[in-house]
């Protein structure tokens, strides 16, 4: 692909939460993304065990009787008549994700700065789609992927599909 | 009738394994303990501190969400006490409209704190807790229990 005449649009790829993995010892969960369109690639994202909750409740579909804060915020645009349009992992920086919240109300659109974690659990819920920016896939880490296969490892979850863009 | 309570700490209760919200009417009379879970804890004690994280966490999200479109925490009411379950609602202004929005304490104490909105209880709710067990909670109670949160 040649990055001269890709549109604004194409430089998002759409991800689907996978599976949110525990680990076992530590506050941390690892919320799996991978690609829409089938493509092998998985982009991992560390959350804390709140955040990680929060996303696994959405993920399972289940209605808890008091809603939660991501239900909540749904709850918001729902009485607002905001429409969540979707969600962008945008940018990179030490080993920390920065996601964007698209949402838009009668034509007018704003985007919202938010982690990973809040933009995914809310995408769940709307629901919406999850892009990750072609930049961010291009500039992710090997050593964060080294780190996570280490750790999977270790725990002999088993081989994971991973593979570099 | 509705009572304008104020947040006034956070207290672990190892019994349960749990955080205890407190909020206090303005003479201090009458007393709230609401039970929260530990995340939902943190997110008002980050608030209470005046701590900024470095990047923003649920319900600074929320809020932002609800600035995006300059709709407004009017005030928040815990409304009533279920079978050891409190019920709140968010009084929202958008657009010279009233929205009223079901919650859950916590996350309307913890949006409240950041938006400078007012906390209420209605009095039902208050006469009712203090039926409940909070008589011998308050027996157990020492200050130090509220640790440098309480002010």
């Amino acid at each position: 692909m040649s990055a001269v005449d890709l549109s604004k649009e194409q430089d998002l790829v759409e991800y689907r939460v996978d599976r949110i993995l525990e680990e076992a010892n530590t506050d941390t969960r690892i919320v799996v993304l991978a690609r829409k369109d089938g493509v092998l690639d998985t982009f991992p994202i560390w959350v804390g065990a709140a955040e990680g909750n929060a996303i696994k409740l959405a993920l399972d579909t289940m209605i808890t009787p008091r809603p939660m804060s991501h239900d909540l915020i749904k709850s918001f645009a729902e009485h607002l008549n905001i429409t969540i349009q979707r969600v962008v992992i945008a940018d990179v920086k030490s080993s920390t994700y920065y996601a964007i919240v698209h949402i838009a109300n009668k034509g007018v659109e704003r985007t919202i700065d938010a982690r990973p974690s809040d933009a995914i659990s809310l995408a769940l819920r709307a629901p919406c789609p999850i892009y990750i920016t072609q930049d961010v896939l291009n500039r992710r880490s090997t050593t964060n992927l080294d780190a996570w296969l280490a750790k999977l490892e270790s725990k002999d979850i088993g081989a994971p599909e991973v593979q570099e863009t | 009738m509705i009572t304008q309570m104020h947040v006034k700490g956070l207290m672990f209760d190892p019994y349960n394994n749990a955080y205890i919200v407190v909020l206090r009417d303005e003479e201090q009379s009458d007393m709230l303990p609401i039970w929260v879970g530990k995340s939902e804890a943190g997110a008002i004690s980050i608030s209470l501190e005046n701590v900024t994280p470095p990047r923003p966490m649920t319900h600074d999200f929320m809020k932002s969400f609800l600035d995006a479109y300059n709709a407004k925490v009017i005030s928040v009411v815990i409304t009533d006490l279920a079978e050891h379950t409190y019920f709140s609602k968010i009084h929202l202004m958008y657009e010279d409209s009233e929205y009223t929005v079901d919650a859950r304490p916590s996350d309307a104490i913890a949006l409240a704190l950041r938006s400078n909105a007012p906390v209420f209880a209605n009095n039902s709710v208050i006469t009712k807790q203090s039926s409940e067990e909070l008589e011998q909670w308050l027996e157990n109670l020492k200050p130090e229990d509220f640790g440098k949160l309480d002010s």
